[in-house]
């Protein structure tokens, strides 16, 4: 029992980072329409610019600034000089053209700083505390706190804000939304550049809890889709609460010997088992 | 071709001709096909030739992307797991029982199609960009699985590893054993493939295929058995899949569990819809951009990372300037072409018709019914 | 006039010892007469697996680096090597399509200094059947080791990850392993293997945990290690994996009571540093080579070439060292042909006639054994430890007990 309840906490750390990315996809989406395949490369590129940036002797913290911001103006550029080019096309073909930018993103990181494995240390994986017999380090409880803290942040202005007011028009009928005078592209790349932030957090929880490498975090965004789908797309606790429970179950399963070895297979499986279970009204909300 | 014309369909299908004539493409299909086949074989090196059969094997899987998609407007994301699907039952049987190629070939498409529409179960009560990421889901778990377990090579077993001995090859097909005789069969496969396609959308599945893209109530109404005609679509796509992979697997010999990552099956709906969902060559076109492209790249001592952003920045691009792909872009101006020759006074009218209707079709096929 | 001679002498001397200094660093290589080759080239290829999840290309960017300085010094008896590199993206489909490009376009002789993770499966056959012998860098899987006509250079993850796990019994009396290796084919499980059987003939026991490379939850993974409580823990995985697992354990505190030991993957210049004083003398590595940084004239000479003819960003690696070794075993065994007529076959009856390749890089001769029907000749290894954010061998070459060698072993019997 006490094994199993360390793996929970140690599920909670990469759980974290789910729930971060899960809520960083589903903000965008509902303001958009578009799944960003680009997430994880994103945040990769942020992570390896502050990792540069530490190895050329910057301080630590401007790094860390410079990594969410360059995530940040990067989807915030797609979003306000590819995206709108492709406003008019099938959901899926908008989703699959950030599959393009990813590849540009993924391909200059490796061009740039060569698939080299790197980690990147933050200050705060020195102290840890000790919990049901396992270590929880800082950088894991900041990652936890952060999902709760940004997840709570961004539906605070979703909820209070005249930006969150028209983001959440515009999620309800874009046409209209256009009809009444919002200025849907704007408020489009603005959606593209809160998601952004999220990524360049994620890239650098990411790049320190598991490694810095381009191909790993720029695919780490499939797992990051199953906590949005459990969200439904749609809604942000739901879709924090399923990262985090994704993130404990695939460390759970390492417990059971005949399943360990595929336990990374365990948010696609519960995303599918979610939505075999789902009402079907939940499952028509498509945009657009 | 007694349907009215609805306004969802693509303009060609509508198109009466008299007698056979709606058939005429599937004369041209093989004839074009191997027709350059065989002039390329006559040219190209063995680097190109290897290089085109792969290119020729991804076509047939880009052509059950682009049926399911053009088609019927779904979004399959786990269709590079089932080229995987396919090729693991072609090896497994071919090495299990020794017997021709081509009955190994059939087993692995059989096997993916049965698969593939297990993938489309979904689809019943899904579409859109959620059966896109459910899809996606599968082709992720697909990934962990065939990492763990790999593709037979020779052993013994379910699994069929010969882990302890040296690993075995997949006899190629008696008829082409060769590199050269081998690219010839893998574009006579992708022939038949697409003429087998091209079969169905000019009798009833077309049809209801096309219905069922207007909008499944009206579909329904017109006594289209909504279940029957998707699940037949899913088996189709997936049979072509699995043909893929059993292409695939006797050109090398055996397949590797790493080449099937779930963002290759992002990767062959994106070039399958750069190719052009709409015409029968795009699949041609979306296998060249598939496997030659990076060839050429590479080839010309381009870094493979360089490579990687010059091709998304391509397929960028041609997302947002070619709505029907370089095929639709191809047939646009073949279409103008023949009407300019056919009447030089009215050029104009015919430049646009075929794109703006394709166009149509794709958006009201897009849009929510 | 006295302070002029004294100056003119300080000049000699100084002329002098830049003299020997320059002669000692001057990389030597082929014929070494200083002449270009102006001949027929001899097209030898490689493939190495460089785009993609790490990049091994390291070992024929080194062999390149041989090459030119043969071709600067003579070449082969006047004929330069043509060094043909594709890169198969971790791909094994793209590797059978550079396999046809370089073995049926452009005729190869020999294949050099391959390093790849994929392509073994995919070509060792190809290779047999067209006549080829690949002299490889650095082989991974399996399929390296058990092909007719692929020999590499380095002894393999299997017998890498044996070697520091009876170091580490034999220092330390561990008697309990729990031995980590990625899920992929045969990769982990078999190298796990060899620590599983060893153990079990030795009075040991040993439990493999297999994980997905890709999987980025590195503590659950430490965490089932230690719920085995294992005297020793033993890494068999690729170098971006492994560091993850280490820092894990170090979070739970595990490097305090549980030795780690790691397969020739987690001998980088960089991991001591990276791993920090936590970690000071309580990993052990294998070592598939001589130390990087060792002082022996071979080694040397690897470092002399590397410096002339390779860029400042081609690493210093053990991939760089086994890419040098695969040149300058084919270069020598291509000398003795007569140039005219140095084709294919004559090259594989040259390669597959060294019987006593010597290296102070190497523990013992290299062989290629053209009986075997399988070639492992590097089977003889050292090991090292983290000291002080550097490493420090630790261990003299030892033969590897592994019960697979069995065949290898009675081969070599016959040599001596």
């Amino acid at each position: 029992m006490s094994i199993l309840l360390a793996f929970v906490v140690s599920g909670l750390g990469i759980g974290a980072v789910y729930a971060l990315s899960g809520v960083g996809l589903v903000v965008l989406y509902r303001a958009t329409g578009v799944i960003n395949f680009a997430f994880g490369a994103l945040g990769a590129l942020g992570a390896f610019v502050a990792w540069n940036l530490i190895e050329l002797g910057h301080a630590d913290a401007l790094a860390w600034l410079a990594a969410i911001f360059v995530a940040a103006a990067g989807s915030y550029a797609y979003g306000r000089l590819i995206a709108p080019r492709l406003a008019f096309r099938d959901p899926v073909v908008r989703s699959v053209g950030t599959l393009g930018f990813a590849l540009v993103l993924l391909g200059f990181i490796g061009w740039y700083w060569g698939e080299v494995p790197r980690r990147l240390n933050l200050p705060t994986d020195k102290t840890s505390i000790a919990l049901f017999g396992a270590r929880l380090n800082m950088t894991r409880i900041i990652a936890l706190a952060l999902a709760l803290a940004m997840v709570a942040a961004i539906s605070l202005l979703l909820a209070r804000t005249r930006i969150g007011l028209y983001l959440r028009s515009l999620a309800d009928d874009r046409d209209l939304s256009a009809i009444l005078g919002i200025r849907v592209v704007q408020l489009e790349a603005f959606a593209w550049g809160i998601s952004g932030v999220f990524a360049g957090i994620c890239g650098l929880l990411l790049a320190n809890l598991v490694r810095l490498q381009g191909m790993q975090l720029t695919f780490l965004v499939v797992p990051a889709i199953a906590a949005a789908i459990l969200g439904q797309l749609r809604s942000l606790p739901a879709t924090a609460i399923a990262g985090i429970a994704i993130g404990v179950t695939e460390a759970c399963l390492t417990a059971v010997p005949m399943l360990a070895p595929y336990r990374t297979a365990a948010p696609f499986v519960i995303a599918l088992v979610a939505v075999a279970t789902m009402r079907a009204s939940l499952l028509t909300m498509d945009r657009r | 071709m007694t349907s009215p014309s609805l306004p969802g369909e693509p303009a060609h299908l509508t198109v009466e001709r008299p007698g056979l004539g709606r058939y005429r493409t599937l004369v041209t299909i093989p004839l074009l096909l191997m027709a350059g086949a065989v002039l390329v074989s006559l040219a190209a090196n063995a680097y190109w030739i290897s290089t085109l059969t792969s290119a020729a094997a991804l076509a047939l899987a880009a052509a059950g992307v682009a049926l399911l998609y053009g088609q019927l407007g779904l979004v399959s994301l786990c269709q590079f797991s089932l080229i995987g699907v396919g090729g693991w039952v072609t090896l497994r049987t071919g090495f299990a029982f020794g017997w021709p190629f081509e009955l190994s070939l059939l087993s692995g498409g059989i096997a993916a199609s049965l698969v593939g529409v297990l993938c489309g179960l979904p689809a019943l009560r899904l579409k859109g960009l959620y059966l896109a990421l459910v899809t996606l889901m599968l082709a992720g778990g697909f990934q962990v699985i065939i990492n763990a377990f790999g593709f037979p090579d020779g052993g013994s077993g379910f699994f069929g590893r010969a882990d302890a001995s040296q690993r075995l090859m997949l006899p190629r097909p008696l008829l082409a054993t060769g590199n050269e005789a081998y690219f010839l069969y893998a574009v006579g496969v992708l022939a038949l493939g697409l003429m087998l396609i091209e079969l169905h959308r000019r009798t009833k599945p077309g049809r209801s295929w096309a219905m069922i893209r207007a909008g499944e109530t009206t579909a329904l109404s017109a006594g289209v058995n909504l279940l029957l005609y998707k699940a037949w679509a899913f088996a189709l796509a997936g049979f072509l899949a699995g043909l893929a992979g059993g292409v695939l697997a006797a050109g090398v010999g055996q397949l590797d569990g790493r080449a099937f990552s779930a963002a290759e099956s992002l990767n062959l709906f994106a070039l399958t819809v750069v190719g052009g969902a709409y015409n029968w060559f795009g699949a041609v076109i979306a296998g060249l951009l598939l496997r030659a492209v990076p060839s050429l790249l590479t080839d010309h001592g381009v870094d493979g990372y360089l490579a990687m952003v010059i091709f998304g920045a391509a397929l960028l691009h041609a997302l947002v300037t070619a709505p029907t792909g370089i095929a639709g872009q191809i047939a646009g101006l073949g279409q103008w072409l023949t009407g300019l020759i056919a009447s030089e006074s009215t050029p104009s009218p015919a430049q646009q018709e075929a794109p703006a209707s394709d166009k149509l079709a794709a958006e009201t096929g897009e849009r929510r019914p | 006039m006295k302070h002029l001679i004294l100056a003119g002498a300080a000049t000699a001397v100084f002329a002098l010892s830049a003299g020997v200094a320059s002669a000692a660093d001057a990389p030597k290589c082929g014929l070494a007469n200083g002449q270009a080759a102006t001949g027929t080239p001899i097209n030898i290829g490689a493939i190495v697996s460089k785009t993609g999840p790490d990049d091994f290309s390291a070992s024929a960017q080194a062999a390149k680096a041989y090459f030119d300085c043969v071709n600067a010094n003579g070449g082969i008896n006047g004929r330069p090597v043509n060094y043909i590199i594709g890169d198969d993206q971790w791909n094994p489909e793209v590797a059978a399509q550079l396999a046809a490009k370089l073995v049926d376009d452009q005729k190869v002789v020999a294949m050099v200094g391959n390093s790849s993770f994929v392509e073994c499966a995919a070509n060792a056959n190809t290779y047999a059947e067209k006549g080829v012998i690949a002299i490889a860098g650095v082989g991974v899987p399996r399929e390296c080791f058990t092909a007719w006509t692929y020999a590499p250079l380095n002894s393999g993850p299997r017998l890498s990850t044996l070697a520091v796990a009876e170091h580490i019994n034999k220092t330390s009396g561990a008697k309990k392993f729990v031995c980590i290796a990625p899920n992929i084919p045969n990769v982990g499980a078999w190298a796990c293997d060899g620590v599983t059987v060893w153990a079990n003939e030795n009075g040991a026991e040993s439990s493999t945990i297999l994980i997905d490379p890709g999987s980025s939850d590195a503590t659950s993974v430490v965490l089932q290690a230690a719920s085995m409580s294992p005297d020793a823990i033993i890494l068999s995985l690729p170098k971006g994996v492994m560091l993850p697992v280490l820092v894990a354990a170090e979070e739970q505190g595990l490097n305090e009571t549980i030795k780690f030991g790691s397969a020739a993957s987690g001998y980088s210049l960089d991991v001591p540093g990276a791993l920090g004083a936590a970690w000071d003398g309580k990993f052990v590595v294998n070592m598939e080579f001589q130390p990087l940084e060792a002082q022996t004239p071979d080694n040397m000479n690897w470092r002399a070439v590397m410096d002339a003819y390779a860029g400042k960003d081609v690493p210093r690696d053990t991939f760089a060292q086994a890419g040098y070794l695969s040149a300058r075993l084919a270069t020598e065994a291509m000398l003795k042909l007569d140039p005219a007529k140095i084709e294919r076959d004559s090259v594989a009856t040259a390669l597959s006639e060294v019987k006593k390749f010597e290296s102070d890089i190497l523990c013992a001769p290299w062989y290629y054994g053209a009986e075997l029907s399988r070639h492992n000749a590097n089977n003889t290894l050292r090991n090292s430890i983290t000291d002080n954010g550097k490493w420090k061998t630790v261990s003299e070459c030892a033969a590897v007990n592994d019960p697979e060698l069995t065949d290898i072993r009675a081969f070599e019997a016959t040599l001596r």
